[in-house]
């Protein structure tokens, strides 16, 4: 390329023109989408309603495509909790003259529905259009949507039986959304200037504030609080409940015994997987000895770890009658080990 | 006057399938408010749906029953265009009757 054509390149995107000549800096990489897949991606509906397909559709259709494609998982009034939380219900008709759901203002909802939250009927058209049904979802054509939407707003008590919605009433049915009023901004996350100045968000202030300490810090970290003794059992053994790696163990909060009981109870669990419990009972024969015979035998030898640890890994034949032991060598090592010290401690 | 019932009754091969949601707030009882009085007891006690004349359900409610309880049954019989009406009454001598054509 010669320093002309490269001068021209510049010129073109600094002009900032049509994305194609951006793509022949990457020539044979991609190609430039075309208007129809650019359409198909770009079907968001926004709360002005630019975006919005034209159509209509009416309750009773809506209650045919409900219980068609909607209710198995949603419920025949979109009320189930069965699969997803329920659509409809919890808003009142002071809900929807006021726009603001009573039961969030008094914190006595039960039970958040679809409509005590989304403040915008636009978004119920978005989120069915683009995901809706599960299995299949932008199978539904705008018509539907729009049906299945009167279907809601009547269930929700917003519009009557006979309404038909479309792409022209639709912002006078958004004047009576129940939670209209119940969104804020005022939030970190959105983007752009402080609503004051124009923008939507409060210009990047995060909902949480975390100083990091520059001078004068604590040297030392000191606990200031611990469990009070009467609750270190509420919510049973800790240890269990965390991770077994990493720098944060749980506490045993139900003391040492049961901690002891806790590592025996997984021996027995290693000895149940490993088929040792089909033949050897822990307080009596079944077709090998007991533990509690084995610890007879052997409790007063001093090598008796070492000598059934190779025992239980090679297996053996005689000792305890003409049963053999059938060899353990697919075994770990630090497995054999335990178990061989579960039992000689008494395989409680 | 309580709210009304919202009703579907679908027939399919000779059986119909109703379902019922009904708007009612079922207290127990035994809830309190914010000033630690007891909110008092208010619930269906008598349920029965109808087909034409024919009682085709019949059940006692109680207070072990939701709020704004949701009811699904089936019975033989029922063509399109019939009617089905569902009654209840409840513990305050209230009652409502909403009806729904089979579709």
């Amino acid at each position: 390329m010669s320093r002309f054509s490269k001068s021209i390149l510049v010129l073109a995107l600094a002009g900032a023109s049509t994305a194609g000549f951006a793509f022949d800096k990457y020539q044979g990489i991609g190609r430039q989408a075309t208007t129809a897949e650019v359409a198909a991606w770009d079907i968001d509906v926004r709360p002005d309603f630019k975006g919005l397909p034209k159509g209509s559709g009416n309750v009773e259709r809506g209650q045919e495509l409900f219980e068609e494609k909607c209710a198995s998982c949603h419920g025949s009034f979109g009320e189930s909790n069965e699969v997803f939380t329920p659509l409809i219900g919890g808003t009142t008709a002071e809900d929807i003259k006021n726009g603001r759901v009573g039961g969030f203002v008094k914190g006595d909802i039960p039970q958040r529905t679809t409509f005590t939250k989304v403040a915008t009927i636009s978004t119920v058209f978005d989120y069915i259009q683009r995901a809706m049904p599960w299995t299949a979802p932008k199978s539904l054509k705008p018509d539907d949507v729009y049906a299945i939407l009167a279907y809601f707003l009547n269930l929700a008590e917003i519009v009557p039986g006979d309404f038909t919605l479309s792409d022209r009433n639709i912002a006078d049915v958004q004047k009576l959304m129940p939670n209209r009023n119940g969104m804020t901004t005022d939030h970190g996350m959105w983007p752009g200037a402080p609503a004051k100045k124009g923008g939507i968000g409060n210009g990047g202030k995060p909902d949480v504030k975390n100083v990091a300490c520059m001078k004068n810090c604590k040297a030392e970290v000191q606990i200031a609080s611990t469990l009070p003794e009467y609750a270190r059992t509420a919510h049973g053994e800790l240890a269990d409940q965390n991770r077994s790696f990493g720098p944060v163990r749980g506490t045993r909060t139900l003391g040492p015994e049961a901690a002891k009981k806790a590592a025996n109870a997984t021996t027995l669990e290693l000895a149940t997987k490993n088929g040792c419990m089909a033949c050897h009972g822990v307080a009596g024969k079944i077709v090998g000895p007991g533990y509690n015979e084995v610890v007879a035998r052997y409790k007063d030898q001093a090598d008796a770890e070492g000598k059934l640890v190779a025992k239980v890994k090679n297996g053996g034949q005689g000792a305890w009658g003409s049963v053999p032991m059938p060899p353990n060598g697919h075994l770990p090592d630090e497995d054999i080990k335990t178990l061989v010290r579960w039992i000689l401690s008494g395989a409680k | 006057m309580a709210n009304p019932m919202k009703i579907r009754a679908a027939n399919k091969d000779g059986v119909t399938e109703v379902k019922v949601l009904i708007s009612h707030e079922m207290e127990t009882g035994q809830r309190k408010d914010a000033n630690g009085a007891i909110i008092p007891a208010w619930f269906i006690t008598e349920l029965s749906a109808k087909h034409g004349d024919k009682v085709v359900l019949q059940g006692e409610f109680g207070t072990a029953v939701s709020k704004n309880p949701y009811l699904a049954f089936k019975f033989k019989g029922g063509a399109k265009g019939e009617k089905v009406a569902v009654s209840w009454k409840d513990n305050k001598g209230d009652s409502r009757t909403d009806e729904a054509t089979i579709a």
